[in-house]
């Protein structure tokens, strides 16, 4: 499990890479949240790339969840982005779709949330 | 757990009496091997240097005599030589003693042979009784005339002492413990003091002397007493004191009279004798006026016989020139003394070996400063050891021993081959084995008891560890009886049947289902599942069902309204951020209408009555405690009768088996198309945990299995 994050503007993309299960859950959650303080409404948005997430179980799935609690008193948004097949049919059993926004791709989701982040991927 | 094991009580309680058992702090103390180590090192070091008890002279000269053994001297110059009163002499010239005419004959002799100077190993104490006027007396039937006679004649003694004037004769002389009768002998040597030597010098109140006669023609005389030890010649003194004035050995003597010195100059120190001088050359004694001689073995080349001196046919360069030493080796005279060699050669021998050594430079020394520096290498390679064994294997630390044993015995081997100095490398290898035994026996004895203490308490973090998991057990089972069972709920109902399974993983997770009656007609069950596992999700579980009970109880028929009321209820009990996926129904068994309400579950899934066709009710919401307020709301559907529901947690999927392979929805989907018809819910229950198992085949459940199986109208 690997967390990395890349900054387009106002918009942090976190990329999560390899399983999250019961094992690594907190692990995850120590790489995750530091990224998230400053995810507030005006300030950093957030999109999460799952695109190379294999597997995430229900302990995985309780750090998004307490992820999306953290900002969202703030009004910062979350979201996430290109899903794999696995991923996304555990997304779509627990309804974790009604808990994040979810794009097929990270342009998509900048596009969304920031024109100036996404201006900022196609000139380079 | 571990963590959780030491804050036990238990674990505390079983440690504290071994504290008791460990007994006084001194007696602690002395078990640490460093400070044992310490105390033990200082104990020797201080002994060997401030000690000297016969074990360690003992020691110390036996590997001395192992240096000799081992590198014994070769004989590089011939400076004396020994005139021997030999068998051959013996044999020739009849039994010693002989008459002093006889050996007047033999100095006269021998004067022509022109020696530097001779010294002399026999004591002539006593007026020869072969004299003539000696016969006189001892036979008075001779008559007055011919004993007159007899007695003007030269005694014997006259005569030898006329032979010896013709020579530089050094007499021999014995130092004695006994005041002798008469005037006590001197030597003709004056002595240039620096220093007082005398308070330092072996103390000979007397000495015995030749008789007078003889005593006064020699030139001068020497000490014959030689420093035997335990039966073995090492050290002999080159100065002594007799009635309190400096006394030369014969050896000694024999040099200066050869080399025509008036005087010794002798420089005594604060420690003692530092050097004595003949001239230009220079012996540095031990502080006591000794030397240590470094032998080497007997050697026939340094006798010449006294039968072939006097008969004139000894090569004249071998007396010539020489220092000769006159004594006896023949039998019946024997004068014999053990050398560090391990052999023995004549008294007269060592006196010459004496010589060689002085000629040569290569006397031995025990100087000052050798058992300081032995007492620091003690100190320092110990401490090196205190150090290291306890931090070391007893490998490593034995290659350290090792090394510095080899090390000092080498630094002793080179000192004596190279600069003649005695160094004393036994002792501090014995000291420093001693301490590495004394080290490695404490060292071990302390990691053999630190072991056991490990061990102690691994066994007591073990019993904690396992009341931990009865605590778990005991959660387990209050969890699992907490949950329905059907037979007892359902017993005699004939107008649906519906058995469930709780598959319990190794760690207690937090899978939950319940069913009851709403009214006489509707069917309340639900499955659910906690978020994590452990003591958490296991409690947390308990709370949810029945939070959902008492918000059922309160707002069904209305399942959204349930499920959302339910919502902001466990939402607020949720200190731990966990969140619950549930899906709950309700069958209204007299019609079969079938509502439901998903909360982020796995979809239930309606199973055909002639089995096979599966149809997904995929109406759901987000999880319990993730959206707040979020509006669940109740979905429809319709059940045949024959026809079943079935519910799963998501432990079904993810099952997984040791090739780290998941059971998937798929196979899950599979198995309920091929579901032959008309089975019961139980065998339908049992049908998937069958497969299952299969699948998992013995790896260990990460996460519970939970099926609930509901058919309509009883087949």
């Amino acid at each position: 499990m690997q967390v990395s994050a890349v900054r387009y503007s106002d918009v942090l993309v976190v990329a999560v890479k390899g399983r999250i299960d019961y094992m690594n859950a907190e692990e995850f959650k120590a790489a995750l949240l530091p990224h998230l303080v400053n995810c507030a409404a005006g300030r950093d948005q957030i999109v999460l790339d799952l695109s190379r997430l294999e597997y995430v179980s229900s302990a995985g799935l309780r750090v998004l969840m307490i992820a999306a609690k953290e900002v969202r008193p703030r009004k910062g948004r979350l979201v996430a982005v290109s899903l794999q097949p696995v991923v996304r049919e555990i997304f779509e059993i627990s309804r974790f779709t009604l808990v994040f926004d979810v794009f097929d791709s990270v342009q998509d989701a900048l596009r969304a949330l920031s024109p100036k982040a996404a201006a900022m991927t196609h000139t380079g | 757990m571990s963590v959780v094991a030491r804050g036990w009580p238990g674990n505390a309680v079983s440690i504290r009496p071994q504290t008791a058992v460990e007994g006084t702090a001194w007696s602690a103390w002395l078990r640490r091997p460093r400070f044992l180590g310490a105390v033990l090192l200082v104990i020797l070091a201080g002994v060997h240097h401030f000690a000297d008890t016969p074990l360690q002279s003992w020691l110390r000269n036996a590997w001395f005599d192992a240096y000799q053994a081992m590198m014994p001297r070769s004989r590089v110059s011939a400076p004396a030589v020994i005139v021997a009163v030999d068998e051959k002499s013996l044999a020739q010239l009849g039994q010693w003693p002989w008459p002093r005419t006889l050996v007047a004959r033999v100095f006269e002799r021998l004067a022509e042979y022109r020696p530097l100077a001779v010294g002399v190993d026999v004591i002539f104490a006593e007026p020869d009784r072969l004299s003539p006027g000696a016969i006189a007396e001892l036979h008075p039937q001779i008559g007055s005339a011919l004993a007159l006679q007899l007695k003007s004649l030269l005694s014997n003694d006259e005569v030898l002492a006329a032979a010896i004037k013709r020579l530089p004769v050094v007499l021999g002389v014995a130092g004695t413990y006994e005041r002798a009768e008469g005037a006590v002998p001197r030597s003709a040597a004056s002595f240039r003091l620096q220093g007082d030597p005398l308070p330092i010098l072996r103390h000979f109140p007397s000495a015995l002397a030749s008789t007078e006669t003889i005593d006064a023609a020699a030139t001068s005389r020497g000490l014959l007493n030689a420093d035997v030890r335990h039966g073995v010649v090492r050290r002999v003194p080159l100065l002594a004191a007799v009635a309190n004035t400096p006394f030369p050995s014969l050896s000694l003597e024999t040099l200066r009279v050869g080399v025509r010195e008036a005087a010794f100059v002798i420089r005594t120190g604060a420690h003692g004798i530092e050097s004595i001088e003949i001239g230009d050359a220079r012996i540095r004694p031990d502080a006591d006026g000794h030397i240590w001689v470094r032998f080497g073995p007997h050697d026939p080349a340094r006798f010449v016989s006294a039968a072939d001196v006097l008969a004139g046919t000894v090569d004249a360069e071998r007396i010539a020139g020489k220092l000769v030493l006159f004594g006896g080796t023949g039998m019946g005279l024997v004068d014999l003394q053990a050398t560090p060699l391990g052999d023995h050669i004549y008294g007269i021998e060592v006196h010459a070996q004496v010589l060689e050594n002085i000629f040569d430079g290569n006397l031995l020394g025990r100087p000052r400063w050798a058992r300081w520096a032995e007492t620091a290498l003690i100190v320092v390679l110990g401490a090196l050891l205190v150090f290291a064994v306890p931090a070391l294997s007893p490998a490593r630390s034995s290659l350290i021993l090792g090394a510095a044993t080899g090390g000092l015995l080498l630094l002793g081997m080179a000192l004596y081959r190279y600069t003649g100095v005695l160094f004393d490398a036994a002792a501090p290898v014995i000291d420093l084995n001693l301490v590495f035994g004394g080290l490695l026996r404490t060292t071990l004895a302390e990691s053999a008891r630190q072991r056991e203490r490990l061990q102690r308490e691994l066994q007591a973090e073990r019993e904690a560890a396992a009341r931990m998991a009865g605590e778990l057990e005991a959660a387990r089972r209050v969890q699992i009886g907490m949950l329905p069972v059907p037979a007892l709920a359902f017993g005699d109902e004939r107008r649906f049947d519906l058995h469930a399974s709780m598959e319990p993983a190794r760690e207690v997770g937090g899978d939950l289902y319940d069913f009851y009656m709403i009214g006489k007609s509707r069917l309340f069950f639900m499955v659910g599942d906690v978020s994590g596992k452990g003591m958490p999700a296991s409690i947390f579980m308990a709370l949810s069902k029945a939070l959902y009970k008492s918000a059922a109880l309160r707002s069904l028929p209305d399942l959204g309204r349930t499920m959302a009321e339910a919502n902001v209820e466990i939402t607020r009990e949720n200190p731990e951020l966990l969140f619950v996926t549930l899906v709950a129904c309700m069958l209204d068994v007299e019609t079969g209408e079938l509502a439901y309400c998903n909360a982020g579950h796995e979809p239930p899934q309606q199973i055909g009555a002639g089995g096979g066709s599966v149809r997904q009710l995929k109406a759901a919401g987000p999880p319990l405690c993730t959206l707040e307020n979020y509006p669940y709301a109740a979905a429809h559907a319709r059940m045949a009768r024959g026809e079943s529901l079935i519910l799963v947690s998501d432990g079904v999927a993810e099952a997984m088996n040791s090739a780290g392979e998941l059971f998937g929805r798929a196979r899950l989907d599979r198995l309920l198309a091929k579901m032959p018809a008309g089975l019961s819910a139980a065998e339908q229950v049992e049908a998937v945990n069958d497969e299952v198992r299969r699948f998992s085949a013995g790896a260990e459940m990460a996460d519970d299995v939970t099926v609930l199986v509901v058919r309509w109208a009883r087949a």
